[in-house]
């Protein structure tokens, strides 16, 4: 019996997986047929109306929130993202090796709670920040840091590095030694070949962290809901507000709708981008966001 | 082999490239420094740094573990319990489904292989707050007493990614003639998969057991919406305590949980490590 080609068998073989994801899919199926439902709450009849009611400026103020921090955090979290890439791709001590690996993977893998503890502790009226700001006389009154924009752009911030890191190192397994070499003995100075060899050719995992931490941040809801309070209402928080209080399951339905399509929007816009530079020259081991996920 | 990627030859470049490591590191670890040194606090207070250290909130916690495990519906006890049972459930479930999943897949090839690959990494990318309302819809209309499986179900989805790339990637590895060569010595399909192929598929196996057992014992999100005052788990314990101020008593179990998450990514990383990246 060759074992190569059996389609019933594989069939039988991916039955279990298929079962345990398909409550997954119900999910997705669900929330879509709620936000066209036509009463508030619960699935009768069809209407857009959910979606006609989000036109609304609480709603639209939420949606620039979400991009706006999204936008800033990936920003930031590119510039640092690729440094650390570039130094761990160098590293060749176990024991440091081992050290960057939990610094940077327990961001990503430990409870969200934990962190924001962490940052409520820092930026807090009462946190180190203000304690040392007021003792050197420079405010006399706690500044406001956390329960804002900028409590929740740090969390933001600090809980995506991870993601960035993962698909810019794999990027970085393109660029050979010799090339370095090649474009210094050339005079290329080291801002140079950064420039012009490193960053042309990390290009694709760029891309590719770029859209996964963007759509990370835009669907958060753990960081604002603990850093920024009520004040700061990104998509993920507004949307739990519509069915904690406010029990209109087919407003928030819709409104999920929305975030989903900016997040897969920007994701396959990224594969796009990534499928299209990579086609032509020989690929670089770098997949799309829509392949390589989250990465670790 | 990658030593040159940045220079070492000094100059602002090299400043630059350090700087911002330095700096992206120092961020990423910063929350979990700051709860490691405030749960040594001796004060009453949440003021960082905390003037004395002492023991008296892990006596605390300890206290409170030992104590109120009859008392209250929603105790310490009972969420540290299904919190275990949960990621126990998760991690043996989605490792039964998925290594015979990379099995299909990786021997199956073509179309099909890129389609279901697609489709078992969209939990990863799908907004949590949406799966977690759209598990409570379905689980509110359909009016389903699940028990500890409202938890369960959703965090399956959520860690299939991480279990099938392993499984896959470990799959990816075993050559085909190996598998054949049993075959050809008598041992029935089932008997080399299961006496042959799983068994070098061991480092892949582990390594997803451990995803899933990390990534269900520190989810939040859908928690969030899916728990109940019966099924609820640690990270819901901590909310409810922390959610107008903060209990010091609650750094000393993140300390806890901080620990294990370490542990956890260290044997990780051990088992991958040589084989392929982590990365």
């Amino acid at each position: 019996m060759d074992p190569r080609h059996s389609s019933l068998r594989s069939f039988a073989l991916s039955l279990p997986a298929i079962i345990a994801i398909a409550p997954f899919l119900g999910a997705c199926f669900y929330i879509f047929r709620f936000s066209v439902s036509g009463e508030s709450g619960r699935i009768s009849g069809f209407s857009l109306q959910a979606y006609f009611e989000l036109a609304e400026p609480f709603f639209l103020r939420s949606i620039w929130v979400t991009v706006k921090l999204a936008a800033l955090s990936t920003l930031v979290v590119l510039i640092l993202a690729v440094p650390i890439a570039l130094v761990i791709a160098s590293v060749r001590g176990a024991v440091v090796r081992r050290v960057l690996t939990v610094t940077i993977l327990l961001p990503m893998i430990l409870n969200l709670l934990i962190q924001s503890y962490g940052w409520i502790i820092l930026l807090g009226p009462s946190g180190v920040l203000n304690t040392a700001l007021r003792e050197s006389g420079l405010i006399s009154r706690p500044i406001l840091l956390l329960f804002n924009e900028t409590g929740v752009l740090l969390g933001l911030i600090q809980t995506a590095i991870p993601l960035a890191v993962f698909p810019i190192l794999s990027a970085s397994r393109a660029i050979s030694r010799e090339y370095l070499e090649a474009a210094s003995s050339l005079g290329a100075g080291n801002w140079r070949v950064f420039y012009d060899v490193i960053l042309p050719l990390l290009r694709p995992g760029l891309v590719s962290a770029a859209s996964i931490v963007f759509a990370y941040n835009a669907s958060a809801f753990a960081i604002p809901l603990l850093l920024g309070g009520r004040r700061v209402q990104m998509l993920g928080v507004a949307i739990r507000d519509m069915i904690s209080p406010l029990f209109n399951w087919s407003g928030a339905a819709a409104a999920g709708m929305v975030l989903i399509v900016i997040t897969t929007g920007v994701l396959l816009l990224a594969t796009w981008l990534i499928n299209r530079s990579t086609r032509t020259p020989k690929s670089t081991g770098t997949s799309a966001p829509l392949q390589t996920g989250g990465g670790a | 082999m990658f030593s040159s990627l940045f220079s070492t030859r000094g100059g602002s470049y090299s400043f630059v490239i350090f700087f911002l490591t330095t700096l992206g590191l120092l961020i990423s670890a910063l929350p979990v420094i700051v709860v490691t040194l405030m749960s040594f606090s001796a004060a009453e207070t949440a003021a960082f740094p905390p003037a004395e250290y002492s023991f008296r909130w892990y006596e605390a916690l300890w206290a409170q573990l030992s104590s109120d495990e009859s008392s209250s519906a929603h105790s310490l006890g009972d969420a540290m319990f299904t919190s275990v049972l949960v990621a126990a459930l998760v991690m043996l479930i989605a490792t039964f489904v998925c290594v015979p999943l990379a099995y299909a897949l990786v021997r199956g090839g073509g179309r099909v292989r890129a389609g279901m690959e697609l489709l078992f990494t969209l939990p990863l990318v799908f907004p949590l707050v949406i799966l977690g309302i759209a598990f409570l819809l379905i689980a509110e209309s359909l009016a389903l007493d699940l028990g500890i499986w409202r938890l369960v179900i959703p965090h399956v989805a959520l860690v299939l990614p991480f279990v099938l790339r392993n499984c896959m990637s470990a799959m990816n590895g075993i050559d085909i003639e190996i598998e054949e060569a049993a075959i050809s010595l008598g041992a029935s399909w089932p008997r080399a998969f299961l006496d042959v192929v799983v068994p070098l598929m061991k480092p892949g196996i582990l390594a997803g057991l451990i995803f899933a057992l990390i990534i269900s014992f520190n989810e939040f999100t859908i928690t969030f919406f899916m728990y109940t005052i019966d099924v609820s788990t640690l990270p819901i314990w901590m909310y409810s305590r922390t959610v107008s101020s903060l209990d010091p008593a609650v750094l000393s179990l993140s300390v806890g949980i901080i620990l294990v998450d370490v542990v956890m990514i260290l044997i990780i990383d051990k088992i991958i490590a040589g084989r392929a990246s982590l990365f």
